[in-house]
């Protein structure tokens, strides 16, 4: 019945901090996996069950869908940034070789405000006469003022993006946030600050202060596989789609809303992705009518339609992390308290909105008692910025990270043990200081002030920065079924898309562990919107809101089947009765046992099937969100940096993460997601870097050759510690990493480079211009 | 990408009769790296391709060899950078090695050649754009004079400001290389340096080479009486990426004074750069910290920053010094 609940007392807590705490849990839920629970498989390495596919290319993308009649779709973008329509015509592209249809995107009069803004439309037989049949298209454009550069945008006076108010988009990549009303001022839109106590005031009291600016660059998603899909309709009322998608519901209800058809008659596939970072929720992305134009040419062609966009393409019209100009002003005590966090940021999501620069400046140093952290869109003529893994928390990080390290140096103060002096959360404060320890912190700290004094080409320096992230994982969002059927085959079905992280074999680990099962036994279905409710993979919100689902549900058809065998057993109950390797055996009496196979030999009927899902977090312990009812997730990077000071090169030879990740269900996926987070950490504080043109407004680096991406001989060593924490927050214990564990890295990077050289790099990424400038004083 | 033909003839004969009369229609390939980039790019549309690798004749086996001659060494057009990265090049021409080592990637050094080296087009992303027309695509001019222009030229610039890309090239100046040209009117052998040229020669080519002609290869003189020669480089990637700027050194120490210093910068003007201030003041000196603290300085004479190239000054004079040390096995602070 609904509202009844059951009390479980579990031990919770991490390290040699357990105790036990009453958590309630809303009736049929199993007992919370906690301290004390034995587990056989979750915890353990475990490697992908579909890692075969993806080795040998048997693997589908949807780069790889091919259907019979199957037409291939290819975009006119505009060449400028801002334009007025002033004649459109695409019946010239319907003469040309191979063209099935054509379809205008913007009308006479429309403006377009990014070069890269959708304008047209073909589908041809194969991709090239598609892409051929764009130049016959006549468009003539009316070139007006436009503005690329955050700066420029901000002064008054400068072209103005947008005439109208802007609508935010919000994915599901985007971190949840209690919103509010946004003031607009020429480019800029005020969004909702985040605060406490008075700043000012903090100020005033300060003795000593530090105040600068810090700039983040944009950076582009840049996702192995492009965006891509295809549609095909089964009946003028029906579709499907197969889409590289990080949520194959948003893509299901974007298609049904556009096409005005019902969410059920629509059909989406992801069987396989090549990555998403953020910038893939929906059929479209950000900047590109994707799922429009590939169902409208489909429609009027009346075939399949694949679309597939180039690099190009994916660089300037599918999303980026926008990027920031911040000022800090920090004021603290003589004996290095904090009175004062104050942060104005600016951000360009270029014509889009979301430029916010995350919690780390207000959620993490909160022994600071005043903190004030303001934040600006400024719209420019450049592609929307999207949800990119940890929206606004590495260019948070990176400014106060930093800042706090320049106010240490004021303060002749060591930079860890004024982070540690600031922090309130227990997790956080114990991965600083096992950071301190594990990665010799303070010998290394006098061994690069060594160097530094004799003046070493090479120079050293160490840093550390944190994280912050909530347990976003969701209720009732899965619907997880498991069934197992009379041949013994168990099965679990649920529609989410596995982007990568792994959850295809944390389910199958999940029905193991329950029916204490081999793993690769373990039949798994997902990617496929037929398979019941899911979540899209953003908020690092997957594995929280899937697999205790998948648990319930397993739980539930276990219940059912040791039921069965007392039965069988002629016992009245089940009470005495566990599941062990061989089946279900009696504990005491004559300790008979049932087998698996026999067991399920004798179910009635073709198979015993549950669904679940789960409900809402049950705790929030040890430490709350600043910003959401959720348990709030620390992290901690310590880096090494290594500075070239001839080159300005800088290099990362070593890295120590220490994450909190609720319980890590499969260690080797998890440890898989940091050392991505820390690769894609390192790639931004180093080298990606949008570069758009300010003559011509066009992006300069559309490719993976200028835009450059860090690659195998960058990697540091990685040390990788996870604080195991008992959270109680679901039936398995599962909370997100995917995000967390790229917001410190440039940050402690930025920190590292400072006490290597004596001198902060305010700008990312830290290349060699900036660093040689900055070791020049300049 | 435009559909084309692939030529493969078996004689240099062949290839140069096939090739006359349509430069733009009928192109030479070797490994096909740069010239795939620029079949995707719409920058090259030709018909046909003519490929190198094909030829069987003596033409053919010289532009393969990799060897000792009478008068120093020879290494043909077409070895990939990865076999003269591996080759048996004695030590005194160490910079090619470590040059053809540092470039590209280990899997486009396997394709890669040398004379598709030496000839490969610039990287200017105003130049590899497809929708801007810049000057050396015959627009009317340089975008990157005003504009986003953080690799491109501090010396040697103007009208067109690219920097070139060759890191091999950089090697062969530096140690004094001839390269062999084989053209309808026969062979020609002309300095490395003699092979490229100043945009304001020519804003839309980067060489010298005449219609049809084709490099056979390069030969090295002779090294010096203990010659050492080495190469450095700075990148912001170390794999996957071209240099932000590159110097290779040639020297010998006689007497413990410096002798026959050449010195050659890439990547900070539109041809490999001779830096003949430097070899003049090293030229007789003994070598020490001191000295290559103080020429390196001379590296740059001349230079002007366009905005954001102005860091190309002090990496490069920092690359020159790193050089030195190396080759003159003078230790770096530690
Ligand atoms: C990611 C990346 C990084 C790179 N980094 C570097 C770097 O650091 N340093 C560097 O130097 N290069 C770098 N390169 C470029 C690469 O080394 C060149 O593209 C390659 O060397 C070209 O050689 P090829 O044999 O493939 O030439 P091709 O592409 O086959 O030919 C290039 C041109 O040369 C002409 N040609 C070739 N051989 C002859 C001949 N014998 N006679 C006459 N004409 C000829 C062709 O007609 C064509 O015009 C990089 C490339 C990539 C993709």
């Amino acid at each position: 019945m609904a509202g009844e609940t059951t009390i479980y007392t579990l031990r919770l807590g991490f390290d040699d901090k357990l105790k036990a705490v009453k958590v309630e849990v809303p009736k049929g839920e199993p007992r919370p996996w906690d301290a004390d629970s034995e587990l056989a498989v979750i915890g353990r390495d475990t490697p992908r069950i579909d890692s075969v596919p993806k080795v040998t290319g048997a693997a589908q993308y949807t780069h790889d869908v091919r259907l019979p009649g199957m037409l291939h779709a290819a975009v006119l973008r505009s060449p400028h940034p801002a334009a007025e329509i002033e004649h459109l015509d695409v019946s010239p592209a319907l003469k040309q070789p191979g063209v099935r249809a054509a379809i205008d995107l913007v009308k006479v009069g429309d403006k377009v405000r990014f070069a890269g803004a959708d304008v047209a439309a073909v589908a041809a037989k194969t991709r090239d006469e598609a892409r051929a049949a764009l130049a016959s298209i006549v468009v003539r454009y009316r070139p007006l003022p436009f503005v690329v550069d955050l700066d420029e945008a901000i002064q008054p006076g400068s072209p103005k993006v947008h005439e109208k108010a802007v609508k935010d988009r919000r994915t599901e990549g985007d971190e949840p946030s209690e919103g509010g009303k946004a003031r607009v001022e020429g480019n800029v839109r005020r969004n909702p600050s985040l605060s406490k106590g008075s700043s000012n005031k903090g100020l005033r009291q300060a003795k000593v202060r530090h105040e600068a600016t810090y700039t983040t660059q944009v950076h582009t998603h840049s996702a192995l596989e492009t965006h891509s899909i295809v549609v095909r309709w089964d009946s003028p009322k029906a579709m499907t789609a197969w889409c590289s998608t990080q949520g194959i519901f948003s893509v299901r209800d974007e298609l049904a809303g556009v096409f005005e058809l019902k969410p059920a008659d629509v059909k989406v596939f992801t069987e396989y992705m090549g990555g998403g970072f953020g910038a893939k929720f929906g059929a479209s992305a950000p900047g590109s009518r994707l799922g429009w134009i590939a169902g409208e040419l489909a429609r009027k062609s009346k075939a399949p339609v694949s679309l597939l966009l180039d690099r190009h393409e994916e660089h300037v019209c599918t999303g980026n992390r926008p990027g920031s100009t911040q000022r800090v002003t920090l004021g603290a005590t003589t004996s290095g308290e904090l009175t004062a966090i104050h942060v104005v940021g600016h951000g360009s999501a270029g014509i889009g909105t979301g430029a916010g620069i995350g919690n780390n400046a207000f959620g993490i140093y909160t022994r600071c008692p005043n903190i004030l952290v303001e934040s600006r869109d400024v719209f420019c003529n450049t592609g929307p910025g999207t949800a990119f893994r940890a929206p606004g928390h590495p260019q948070g990080a990176f400014a106060i990270e930093l800042a706090i390290d320049e106010l240490a140096l004021k303060l002749g103060k060591d930079p860890l043990e004024l982070r540690i002096g600031h922090v309130e959360h227990p997790v956080r404060r114990a991965q600083l200081e096992l950071g301190r320890e594990r990665f010799r912190w303070a010998e290394r700290r006098r061994e690069a002030d060594a160097k530094r004094s004799r003046g070493a080409r090479y120079l050293t320096g160490v840093g550390v920065a944190c994280s912050i992230w909530g347990d976003y994982g969701r209720k009732n969002a899965a619907r997880v079924t498991v069934s197992v059927d009379r041949d013994g085959v168990v099965e679990v079905r649920n529609g989410v898309q596995d982007i990568g992280g792994g959850i295809t074999t944390v389910l199958a680990m999940v029905a193991a562990e329950v029916f204490a099962r081999p793993v690769p036994s373990i039949r798994v279905q997902v990617g496929n919107s037929e398979l019941g409710p899911s979540v899209g993979s953003g908020g690092s919100q997957t594995t929280s809101s899937v697999a205790p689902a998948a648990r319930n549900a397993a739980e539930a058809v276990k219940a059912e089947l040791t039921e069965l065998a007392a039965k069988l057993l002629g016992r009245g109950s089940t009470e005495g009765l566990v599941w062990g390797s061989d089946g279900v055996s009696e504990v005491g009496g004559r300790k008979r046992t049932i087998a698996f196979a026999e067991l399920c030999k004798k179910i009635e009927g073709e198979a015993v099937v549950a669904t679940a899902s789960r409900p809402q977090t049950y705790n929030a312990g040890p430490m709350r969100h600043p910003s959401a009812p959720v348990y709030q997730i620390a992290g901690a990077h310590f880096i090494e940096a290594e500075v070239d000071t001839w080159t300005g090169v800088v290099r990362v030879p070593e890295v120590l993460a220490i994450h909190d990740v609720g319980r890590v269900h499969n260690p080797l996926t998890t440890r898989s997601q940091v050392n991505g987070g820390i690769a894609l950490g390192i790639s931004y504080a180093l080298m990606e870097q949008r570069i758009v043109d300010r003559g011509s407004g066009r992006m300069l680096n559309p490719n993976l050759e200028s835009y450059k991406i860090i690659g195998a001989a960058e990697l540091p060593k990685l040390d990788i510690v996870f604080t195991e924490l008992h959270t109680g927050a679901n039936s398995t214990g599962a909370v997100g990493i995917g995000e967390p564990s790229t917001i410190p890295t440039a940050a402690a990077i930025a920190c590292a480079v400072h006490h290597a050289i004596g001198r902060p790099v305010r700008s990312l990424p830290m290349t060699p211009d900036r660093v040689l400038a900055a070791i020049q004083g300049a | 990408m435009e559909p084309f033909t692939l030529i493969r003839p078996r004689t240099l004969d062949a290839a140069q009769t096939r090739a006359l009369g349509a430069p733009a229609e009928r192109v030479y390939k070797a490994g096909g790296i740069d010239l795939l980039d620029l079949l995707k790019e719409g920058l090259a549309r030709p018909a046909e391709l003519i490929d190198l690798r094909s030829l069987g004749d003596e033409h053919g086996q010289a532009m393969r060899a990799l060897a000792a001659s009478d008068s120093g060494w020879s290494v043909g057009a077409l070895n990939t950078l990865a076999a003269i990265s591996a080759s048996a090049l004695p030590q005194a021409y160490a910079a090619l090695r470590e040059a053809a080592g540092s470039a590209a990637t280990p899997s486009i050094r396997n394709s890669a050649t040398l004379g598709g080296n030496l000839l490969q087009r610039p990287r200017c992303w105003y130049f590899r754009h497809r929708d801007l027309h810049c000057l050396k695509k015959g627009g009317e001019r340089c975008l990157a004079d005003g504009g986003e222009n953080k690799f491109h030229a501090i010396l040697g610039g103007g009208p067109c400001h690219i920097v070139h890309p060759s890191t091999l090239a950089v090697a062969l100046v530096a140690l004094d290389a001839q390269v062999e040209i084989i053209g309808a009117e026969g062979p020609r052998r002309i300095p490395v340096g003699e092979l490229f040229a100043l945009p304001r020669v020519s804003p839309t080519a980067e060489n010298t080479l005449g219609e049809g002609e084709v490099i056979r290869g390069v030969t090295l003189p002779a090294a010096a009486a203990g010659q050492r020669s080495v190469y450095e480089v700075a990148k912001e990637k170390q794999s996957f990426d071209w240099p932000l700027a590159e110097v290779a050194v040639a020297l010998s120490v006689e007497g413990g004074a410096l002798r026959t210093v050449r010195v050659a910068l890439g990547h900070v003007a539109p041809t490999p750069w001779r830096a003949v201030q430097v070899e003049e003041a090293l030229t007789g000196q003994a070598p020490s910290a001191e000295l290559f603290a103080r020429v390196a300085a001379l590296a740059t004479q001349g230079a002007r920053s366009l905005g954001d190239n102005a860091y190309k000054i002090p990496l490069v004079q920092g690359l020159v010094r790193a050089a030195l040390h190396r080759a003159c096995d003078v230790p770096v602070p530690a």
